[in-house]
């Protein structure tokens, strides 16, 4: 369907001749992974430009879809009759404010470049967990969970005021911005309209654009630049920063795993706390699949049972030597066993950093076929999710006993949020897509994983979204479903942003 | 208006009440806002009363007016917008329904006070991040749902907490449970499968906790509050640091926060904590007011479990070196003003009578909330305000409280005034209002608007009144929750 | 190999964006922290490596018909590498390969751009990619003593490539180049007019025919010659000699060595010594072909296995970047009294473009030259008084950028650095 020719002169008044196409080859290649077609991509640079296409779109009766890199599958069109808002062009960091801990950013600015420019000036950020390559817009993310939420919180948490073009083409500046045009308070005056704009997860493209947003930074005790050499893909940093420290823990059941962690959330000793299990770690550290596969051998002989990484950072040399008997004791009470391989200084280094700049998450994910599905828990207390999470595991087991998923371990990988205050648990699954039957799985495990939050009363899971997962979770929850779908049907009358991944306002 | 009889079959006759002497108390408050009397006052003593009262409401389009707290009240929140509005009064329901250490949360309903609850987490080993000093009816629930500040700024991760979830009556007659609590599953069946309603957003992708937050009522009533809790302490050291410079004093301020030193972190001018410490009047406070230096800084450093004095005496020469890198001495007492002595009280409600009363029996508070860099061109204006209308400065308190880990700061002007003293009175009034809009071009952001100068805040951002008004008519479609607060 | 060849490893792309940026780990600061060209320019991801993968695969599924602007796309690209590699960090799949292929299936479906067409004429009737030329093949040689292989047996041939034949300027890095070997002890001749193009430039295009049918004419020229050696500066040329004639089978024996390399290895001998000094502040610039695209060709037959994990029987290696030609041109550099090298923050595996390959100096001057600016403000941005690279076709986008928008900076060649840095007798 091509868009009407008034609708395109219109938006090429708005952008800019060389800023939407129509081509196809241009649709094609946003249409990847066997996606529906946008009718076409734009590239606005300014708010009043989003603004400007968000109108025509609602205006024309189309639809509107907005993302910053685009990594995940809900930046993708649900259907024809979508426009796209590819926001490349809107790339600026626009305060760093030191004093005050705060970071105001354009949704392509990336992770990696915010913590680059951070780290200059002894400052750091919580990088979303899919890692530094996505957006640094708090707002981006599917939750913004990451490495650092032990310490560093995440998206939902961290979020000050925001710039949002709401779904009718509205511009609402949130908390101080509105009121006096300063960045640093996402809430007020009287309620917080943070409230509306996402919970656990975001809307993700089904409620406006989100176009400059302001976020909690923290502190960093390391060096302004970490002193990385080699040659891709082996670098690693020639020293590791004073007062840094990194092992990976096993310990002899989930059990004493979660006790741990919430012991080392209680004496605050964490500055990344992650539950990887064996397949994340020999991803992580592998550069080829060959090598992986072979680490994961090794890695999963070696722990004793489920674990986790930790990385401490001291601020100074007490700091450091406090938090490290403080660890060894914990490892203590709870039989933990280091895994050698991730201490040894010729990898700790390299695991540390790429933990730190989370950039090894393509790798857990994505180099073994592409493809990647499973369960990804919410958000609240450490040992619910934990628990959670689990109950997948025997399920995923007998799905690689039928060789229907990679044979990668089946402890799910948990992480703590804020000293322990809250957890978050994913299982992750990696097949073949052209294998038919394994494309199943991802379904069913889906489902399974529904089925047992609402039996188990496991909360709302994160990868619930879509008019048919909140439907059948929704009685069950408070009737969350209506009230979404209602503020849905307010915000954005004439369904103008795309909702495939959150909820439209069809009853 | 809702007839007796019906109302009467929710809460039982006894527990209405249209005293006029009660009707009275119920129609002004210690704030500026006109008075308007309520038609009567309710005491509820389940979800399910209350649920019923919002449906009756709906049905005869009565206002609602809910209230936790008991007296005095300051914000004119809970004084009627509109006459013969029903006062919902929760300051009975006082179950504390749960305290969890593994999770470190507990769970009350609104009508229990700060005094009720330390003691019964702290048989758990738990406290709570609380405001300074409360006074001793105010409800924990109401502090939370109004965003008050609190004193830990380093456990003050998000400026939502410690609130983590809510039950809550929309003004739909709806009840709905934020976050973690919504489900699914009864209270109960999320207990046994481990679940303890401390997330706070969610469920899915809302977090309507926010929305209730900072509403002053005008979207629902809430009916119990879950809040996260910290941990006691196994060992604390406290200090003051005493100067005139309040530059320094925040540098100092913000290297503590943020590399996580401190526990209990706050400033006060030298007025505010002789109010707070004095112990006899006028006498103490005089002396100690004038022996304090301007500007007084109170911090707490903590050990835990591990290596509880370790850490702390490590912490204790981290902060040192910053502070002699500021040029600040930190010390145990200034004075008579003992740092120990401060912490006792920083960690309990206020005495009797509350603490900001102790002075000349009433006080209005300027407050909002800034960054470090606005404040000290914030104090002059406010000064410079006070000195135009004749306040007298010395006699203004002043509290300066960082929060959401040091991000933001909350400001807070004291104005000490007789009730019974017309001109006074008349002159923190005129003081009180037209302040705000020259503190708001120094950058402060009344993120808590109360009583007479809410309209010239809320309305300065049009866009955000009409998405509040969008959320409003979601909840409260009818109106008759708090009519005539906020910008509804 | 064929664009269908290529099919997995185009469906491998998860669109992670990281083909836009530098490899991440490296990454210290925001701005220099794109390394595509094209996307940097023109913004839509279809520019990207990513996006290229995705119109790999609409072309094959045939969802897309040849038209202005798909070509336009195909053809606005350097094809330097730059995504190949930064993908390579995380992913085992080819990016580059499959982008170049789509080029060839342009070609073999009778779909390209004029100017293309007239360049591939010239290398047809004339052994030049320089259409349009003047200056004859070997004129640079003039008074040059030195052996013509195609009548005397050497054992090290210099090969000087159409950018430095066809460009007067660049005359003096050659006759420099073959004097410092000869100053080395080395025995080196070249083809002087006989001279022909490597054709890797054509095969970056995708003339892969008019690419084979240089390589073999090379081929037997060099085999006739006995040379045991090939030596180039330039960087096209080098990747044409050691990495395609490779892929081809058709190097054989043959070794293939920038004069970087070579003049590296003679320095450490100690058979030139750099004594002169020379007072410069430079900042070098690696060229994506001896560069990243440097390292050498992997030979690789066999069959994937199936399953959930991508590997291969027998195990495949996939060119990520680790073995470029860094080095050798720093340690060249930095044995030059007197010189002072800074960093620029894009280098080695994953240095800016100069702006020049793939054809876009021909098919898109404008774009060529808006990458050789960003390049040169990255360069002027180190405090540098000179940029120095090691391959003409760098050296010329950088000279043409410069003079047309102004900048102090000087452009140089390592090599004639180096030469002047050799006392005359070169001890």
């Amino acid at each position: 369907m091509a868009l009407k020719r008034e609708l395109y002169q219109a938006l090429e008044d708005v952008v800019g001749q060389e800023n939407i196409s129509e081509a196809a080859v241009i649709l094609g290649s946003y249409a990847q992974r066997g996606r529906p077609r946008f009718e076409a991509v734009t590239l606005p640079k300014t708010t009043g430009e989003v603004q400007a296409i968000v109108r025509l779109c609602n205006r024309f009766k189309l639809q509107f879809k907005a993302s910053s890199t685009g990594w995940g599958a809900y930046g993708d069109a649900g259907g024809p009759g979508v426009v796209k808002l590819d926001l490349r062009r809107m790339n600026r960091i626009l305060e760093i404010n030191e004093k005050n801990m705060y970071v105001v950013v354009e949704p392509y600015v990336i992770y990696a470049q915010l913590q680059a420019e951070l780290m200059k000036r002894g400052l750091n950020c919580n990088i979303t967990g899919a890692g530094s390559n996505c957006s640094a817009l708090p707002l981006a993310a599917h939750q913004g969970i990451g490495h650092l939420s032990v310490s560093g919180s995440y998206g939902e948490r961290n979020q000050l005021a925001l710039e949002w073009v709401t779904p009718d083409g509205d511009i609402v500046r949130a908390g101080s911005l509105g009121s006096i045009g300063q960045w640093w308070c996402g809430d007020g005056p009287g309620p917080s309209l943070r409230g509306i704009i996402r919970g656990n997860v975001m809307p993700m493209g089904g409620l406006g654009v989100y176009t400059k947003a302001a976020q909690k930074i923290y502190h960093w005790p390391g060096p302004a630049t970490f002193p990385i050499e080699g040659v891709s893909p082996h670098y690693r940093p020639s020293q590791i920063p004073p007062g840094f420290m990194i092992r990976y823990i096993s310990f002899p059941s989930a059990e004493k795993l979660s006790q741990a962690a919430q012991k080392v959330g209680e004496a605050e000793i964490g500055f990344i706390l992650m539950g990887f299990n064996p397949g994340m770690i020999s991803a992580n550290i592998a550069t080829n699949n060959n090598e992986d596969l072979a680490y994961l051998k090794q890695f999963t002989e070696s722990v004793q049972g489920p674990g986790f990484l930790i990385i401490m950072a001291g601020n100074s040399p007490r700091d450091t030597e406090y938090k490290k008997k403080a660890l060894q004791q914990i490892i203590d009470e709870h039989n933990g066993q280091p895994l050698e391989a991730v201490e040894d200084p010729q990898n700790a280094g390299g695991f540390m950093w790429r933990f730190i700049r989370v950039t090894s998450s393509i790798r857990e994910v994505a180099r073994a076929s592409g493809i990647f599905a499973g369960e990804v828990g919410g958000t609240d207390v450490f040992p619910l999710m934990h628990q959670y999470i689990l109950r997948s595991s025997p399920v995923k087991q007998r799905y690689i006993d039928e060789g229907k998923l990679l044979a990668d371990g089946t402890d799910p990988f948990v992480q703590s949020v804020e000293h322990g205050h809250a957890g978050h648990a994913e299982l992750l699954i990696r097949f073949n897509k052209q294998d038919p039957e394994s494309m199943k799985v991802a379904g069913e495990i889906a489902q399974f994983a529904n089925k047992t939050a609402i039996e188990g009363h496991f909360g709302v899971p994160g990868h619930a979204w879509g008019d048919a997962v909140h439907n059948q979770y929704g009685p069950h929850t408070s009737n969350y479903h209506k009230w979404l779908r209602k503020f849905k049907k307010t915000f954005d009358p004439n369904a103008a942003s795309e909702s495939t991944n959150y909820i439209t306002a069809d009853d | 208006m809702i007839a007796e009889d019906k109302l009467a079959a929710i809460v039982s006759a006894g527990n209405i009440n249209r005293e006029r002497a009660t009707l009275e108390e119920f129609s002004r408050d210690m704030s500026f806002v006109n008075a308007v009397k309520p038609g009567c006052i309710v005491k509820p003593k389940t979800m399910a009363d209350i649920e019923a009262i919002v449906k009756l409401a709906n049905e005869t389009l009565t206002p609602l007016v809910p209230v936790s707290s008991g007296p005095p009240h300051f914000r004119g929140d809970t004084v009627p917008g509109i006459g013969g509005a029903v006062i919902v009064d929760l300051s009975g329901m006082k179950k504390i329904i749960r305290v969890d250490r593994t999770n470190r949360v507990a769970m009350f309903e609104p009508g229990v006070t700060f005094d009720e609850l330390i003691p019964a987490v702290a048989r758990e080993g738990l406290r709570l991040n609380m405001p300074l000093l409360p006074r001793r009816l105010k409800s924990v629930t109401g502090s939370l749902l109004e965003r008050e500040p609190v004193v830990m700024p380093k456990y003050h991760w998000d400026i939502g907490d410690p609130l983590a979830c809510v039950e809550v009556i929309f003004g739909t007659g709806d009840m709905f449970r934020t976050g973690a609590a919504a489900g699914p599953g009864t209270l109960e069946e999320q207990w046994t499968a481990g679940g303890a309603q401390k997330e706070a957003a969610g469920p899915s992708a809302f977090s309507l906790y926010r929305i209730i937050q900072g509403a002053q009522g005008t979207m629902g009533i809430v009916t119990w509050a879950s809040a996260r809790c910290e941990l006691i302490p196994g060992l604390e050291e406290p200090f003051l640091i005493g100067s005139s410079k309040l530059d320094t004093i925040l540098e100092m301020v913000h290297w503590l926060i943020r590399l996580r030193l401190v526990n209990e972190c706050f400033v006060l001018n030298n007025a505010n904590l002789a109010a707070i410490i004095a112990k006899r009047w006028p006498g103490d406070y005089r002396e100690l007011k004038d022996a304090l230096p301007p500007w007084i800084l109170f911090f707490n450093i903590a050990g835990y479990e591990y290596l509880a004095e370790e850490r702390v005496s490590g912490q204790i020469v981290d902060m040192t070196e910053i502070a002699q890198r500021v040029g600040l001495e930190p010390v145990q007492a200034i004075g008579e003003v003992s740092a120990s002595e401060l912490l006792k009280a920083a960690q309990r409600p206020s005495g009797e009578p509350y603490w900001k009363l102790r002075h000349k029996g009433a006080c209005h508070d300027i407050f909002f909330l800034t960054i470090y860099d606005n404040l000290p061109g914030l104090v002059d204006t406010m000064f410079d305000e006070a000195k135009a209308i004749g306040y007298p400065t010395s006699e203004m308190g002043i509290y300066l409280q960082p929060i959401v880990q040091g991000t933001n700061c909350h400001g807070e002007f004291n104005l000490f005034y007789d009730p019974g003293n017309r001109s006074e009175s008349a002159r923190v009034k005129e003081l009180s209002e037209r302040v705000i809009t020259s503190l708001m071009a120094k950058g402060a952001f009344f993120s808590r608007p109360y009583g007479t100068s809410t309209g010239s805040i809320i309305n300065r951002d049009a866009a955000t009144v009409a998405a509040l008004k969008k959320v409003k008519s979601v909840l409260d479609p009818s109106n008759i929750m708090n009519p005539g607060k906020l910008c509804f | 190999m064929a664009l269908e060849d290529y099919r997995s490893d185009m469906e491998m792309c998860c669109r992670c964006s990281i083909c836009k940026f530098v490899p991440l780990e490296k990454l210290k600061e925001k701005q220099h922290s794109y390394v595509c060209p094209s996307i940097a320019r023109y913004n839509y991801h279809t520019y990207s490596g990513g996006g290229r993968m995705g119109m790999g695969i609409a072309m094959l599924e045939k969802e897309l018909e040849y038209d202005e602007k798909l070509l336009e796309v195909v053809y606005n690209c350097q094809m330097c590498g730059a995504c190949d590699i930064s993908c390579k960090y995380a992913m085992d799949m080819e990016v580059l390969e499959p982008i170049n292929e789509i080029r060839i299936k342009c070609v073999e479906d009778g779909h390209t751009l004029p100017v293309l067409d007239s360049v591939i004429n010239s290398l047809r009737t004339q052994g030049t990619m320089i259409a349009g030329s003047k200056a004859r093949r070997g004129e640079w040689a003039a008074g040059l003593e030195v052996k013509d292989i195609t009548k005397q047996q050497a054992k090290v041939i210099y090969h000087a490539g159409c950018r430095v034949c066809y460009d007067k300027d660049m005359w003096k890095v050659a006759k420099d180049a073959v004097k410092l070997l000869k100053v080395a002890g080395i025995d080196i001749g070249i083809a002087g007019e006989s001279e022909t193009c490597c054709g890797g430039r054509a095969y970056q295009m995708g003339y892969e025919v008019d690419f084979l049918n240089q390589a073999k004419k090379n081929m037997e020229m060099i085999k006739k010659s006995g040379a045991e050696i090939l030596v180039t500066g330039c960087a096209d040329c080098y990747y044409a000699f050691k990495v395609l004639y490779d892929k081809f089978d058709l190097k054989g024996n043959l070794e293939v060595l920038h004069i970087t390399e070579y003049l590296a290895r003679l320095i450490e001998e100690g058979r030139l010594k750099p004594t002169r000094k020379v007072n410069v502040k430079v900042t070098y610039h690696d060229p994506c072909h001896l560069g990243r695209l440097g390292e050498p060709y992997l030979h690789w037959e066999g069959k994937p296995v199936p399953g959930h994990i991508r590997i291969f029987d027998p195990p495949k290696e996939f060119r990520r970047g680790t073995y470029g030609v860094y080095e050798p041109p720093r340690d060249v550099l930095k044995s030059i009294p007197g010189l002072k090298l800074i960093e620029m923050d894009r280098i080695k595996e994953y240095a800016w473009c100069c702006g020049a390959g793939g054809g876009i100096k021909e098919t898109n001057p404008e774009f060529a030259g808006w990458t050789a600016r960003e390049r040169i403000d990255e360069a002027e941005s180190t405090g540098a008084e000179a940029i120095v690279t090691a391959c003409p076709g760098c050296e010329q986008n950088f000279r043409d950028a410069i003079k047309e928008n102004g900048s102090g900076l000087k452009v140089y060649d390592v090599v004639e650095l180096l030469a002047k840095a050799i006392e005359k007798g070169g001890h």
